[in-house]
């Protein structure tokens, strides 16, 4: 507990008797703690400890083993091999290997378009609902569904849509364009491949952008455009120099968000397309996954994952301040 | 705006722009139901209606894609069908108009169960650590707070398959791989930070003086948070724990690499569910419809708290 | 910090007023987002070598700079 400053000036000027009167009042919770039962330091610790703990066993231990083994020969499925260290080797082979330099493009041609598409089409929903139309609310519930499944259960039932011969998507496609609903896939082309996990990610997550720019719209004051229509401003010139600036740190939010989301997306990725054709939509965490449990190269995996993880815990800290940020508003 | 009314009129919108971005919402909403509406279709459809091009919005209703998902059937000759005596149940008249019989019933119930048993195990557990880390960084002077704080929320930022693979190592180590409490341990690491931001969130906004007053009339620090602070923390304790629920109801990633059988929850699951010749799709969109619903149940009981679910409790209103 | 409100803040030097945890926080976050594009851009071979030593040092120095006076 914080005492208020003034506090114990004020009970040395009392008198004895009044003290009392002001301890039956307003007593220092500190006081009873200290005659009974558990300090507040020892009970913050016993209360923070356990997750801790928790944390420190499945998700600290792993990591520290993980930076470990990244300097090692080590291999999961031949354990018994002697493990020989090889300081940044992996490190060293990975950051020049053009095969993984082309899957971090892959990776970011999924993290920049998705993150485009979702914010363009999530911002201009917001902006619509917030017009307060009648029944906004149970609508925006009904735009919100797709976010709340499962990344691999929507990967899978869209790989049924995308079936060439009788997959709904194509039958959409072949209908507005003329084309024959079976001379195009989805999945299994080289160029189409890397669009079809950004439609599927876009369908899933523009409802995630959409409801943290909805909160940035509707935490602008209403004064500020009443102030804007006493001085005449255009519409137009609203939405530019108030709407957008005060919204924007919402959007920042929101983007950092589904980028860092994106940039380890491996569950639906892995369900479209498995990183297929070739390795057109192999994105990083799903090189990471061949490496680590499909060839068993345990060690060179190891500090992927460490490059990978470094990557999402620098992001992690420009998302935090982001949030702060929006947090004082 | 001409007419000086109303001082608010300023800034409300017109009858008209809200007709407009009214049906624009609803046009979206529309086609993004799409292709959820179409998997609850093809869960009622025939294997032959499910592959017919064009593809059918009429159809006649069929069981079959929940019976194929629920059990496992053989081929067999005619005649030895007809020597069975009649058939035991719908799914048994169903396989045999295939010329198949049923054989047992299949893992989805199972993979189900596991995944129930995951969920909620993890889900308790995280609320329950939660709620003390959440209570202990809201009202008590912490050394390191933010850092503690941000600490936790890094370690649900980490890539799953960069977690998964030393994860697959110590659980092979002490013997905890493909088995419920190693999941549900590993789910609870995840959804602690998401429980422990969220509830601090939750836990600032009840007032202090509540427990102070309690302690005035003889609580300790303790009972007051047992009898004070978590009733007035109920409705955050709920949401967060639909949210945790949520995560380890659509968890793949650890569940795909970590369990292969007896641990194994429906969504590495349901993928693999192949019928003769190929994937059944009714069975698949059968499995996928039952395993939405509680989600599509749960989204609807969360939306008002959604918004402080997915930005850690930042952005409360 | 009531310093600045004075007119003190004249004889303020020079580091002491650009090593403040604002404007270190913001280049430490530029140095990650250099690295971050530097990971993924693809224009240069180098640059993707050097990306994770970039990344690692933001981070590094965010969580330091973090621990700096406002």
């Amino acid at each position: 507990m914080i005492p208020v400053p003034g506090s114990v000036h004020a009970m040395n000027e009392l008198s004895a008797s009044s003290r009392i009167t002001y301890r039956a009042v307003r007593v220092r919770p500190g006081v009873a703690r200290r005659i009974r039962g558990l300090s507040d330091k020892t009970l913050a610790w016993l209360f923070i400890t356990p997750t801790i703990v928790l944390l420190l066993a499945i998700n600290i231990f792993p990591l520290l083993w993980t930076i470990y083994l990244s300097f090692t020969n080590y291999r999961a499925n031949r354990a018994n091999v002697p493990t020989i260290w090889l300081g940044a080797d992996w490190y060293q082979s990975i950051l020049t290997d053009p095969d993984i330099w082309a899957a971090m493009q892959v990776t970011a041609h999924f993290v920049i378009w998705t993150v485009v598409i979702e914010t363009v089409l999530g911002f201009g929903l917001a902006y619509l609902i917030d017009k307060k139309f009648r029944g906004h609310g149970l609508w925006t519930t009904i735009i919100l569904l797709p976010m709340m499944l499962s990344p691999a259960v929507v990967g899978n039932f869209w790989t049924f849509l995308y079936q060439p011969q009788i997959g709904l998507f194509n039958y959409v496609v072949a209908f507005f364009t003329g084309r024959a609903a079976s001379s195009f896939q989805m999945l299994g082309d080289v160029t189409l491949s890397p669009w079809a996990i950004v439609i599927v990610d876009a369908w899933m997550w523009t409802p995630y952008v959409m409801l943290i720019c909805l909160a940035g719209l509707r935490s602008i004051p209403d004064y500020i455009y009443e102030a804007a229509e006493v001085d005449r401003a255009s519409k137009w010139r609203q939405f530019w120099s108030i709407t957008l600036p005060m919204a924007l740190p919402f959007i920042m939010l929101a983007v950092l968000f589904r980028a860092i989301e994106n940039f380890k997306m491996f569950d639906m990725v892995n369900l479209l397309t498995g990183g297929g054709p070739g390795s057109t939509t192999e994105v990083a965490s799903i090189t990471l996954k061949r490496a680590a449990f499909e060839s068993w190269r345990t060690g060179y995996s190891s500090a992927f994952a460490i490059i990978l993880f470094v990557t999402v815990f620098g992001l992690a800290n420009i998302y935090v301040k982001a949030l702060n940020k929006v947090k004082s508003r | 705006m001409t007419s000086a009314t109303a001082a608010h009129s300023v800034v409300e919108p017109t009858a008209t722009t809200r007709r407009f971005a009214g049906s624009l919402v609803v046009l979206y909403a529309l086609i993004t139901m799409i292709p959820l509406a179409w998997i609850v279709l093809t869960a009622f459809k025939s294997p032959d209606d499910a592959i017919s091009y064009p593809p059918k919005v009429m159809f006649k209703p069929s069981l079959e894609g929940f019976c194929n998902l629920f059990t496992t059937r053989s081929r067999q000759t005619p005649e030895f069908i007809r020597s069975l005596g009649p058939p035991q149940g719908l799914c048994d008249s169903i396989a045999r108009d295939r010329n198949m019989v049923v054989a047992g019933p299949s893992n989805y119930v199972p993979r189900f169960i596991n995944s129930l048993i995951i969920a909620f195990g993890s889900t308790v557990l995280a609320v329950a650590l939660g709620t003390l880390s959440a209570y202990g960084f809201s009202r008590f002077r912490v050394p390191l707070k933010d850092d503690l704080l941000f600490f936790i929320l890094s370690t649900r930022m980490m890539p799953p398959i960069a977690v998964a693979i030393p994860i697959y190592l110590m659980y092979r180590t002490i013997g905890l791989s493909d088995t419920r409490l190693g999941m549900i341990l590993l789910y609870t690491s995840v959804n602690v930070s998401l429980a422990v931001w969220l509830l601090k969130g939750f836990i600032d906004e009840i007032p202090r003086e509540y427990e102070e007053a309690a302690m005035i009339d003889g609580y300790t620090r303790f009972q007051a948070f047992v009898k004070v602070v978590l009733p007035q923390a109920t409705t955050g304790i709920a949401a967060t724990a639909i949210f945790c629920l949520i995560f380890a109801w659509n968890e793949y990633a650890f569940a795909v690499l970590l369990t292969s059988g007896n641990a194994q929850t429906a969504p590495p699951f349901i993928p693999i569910i192949i019928g003769e010749g190929g994937q059944d799709w009714p069975a698949v969109a059968a499995g996928t419809t039952l395993f939405l619903v509680p989600i599509v149940v749960f989204t609807v009981l969360l939306r008002k708290h959604l918004l402080r679910g997915i930005t850690f409790g930042a952005v409360r209103k | 910090m009531s310093a600045d409100a004075t007119p003190s803040i004249a004889r303020h030097s020079l580091a002491d007023r650009v090593l403040r945890r604002g404007p270190l926080e913001a280049v430490a976050t530029t140095i990650i987002a250099a690295g971050v594009v530097m990971l993924m851009q693809p224009f240069s071979l180098t640059l993707y070598s050097w990306s994770f030593a970039t990344t690692l040092f933001g981070t590094v120095m965010f969580t330091f700079v973090s621990k700096v006076r406002e």
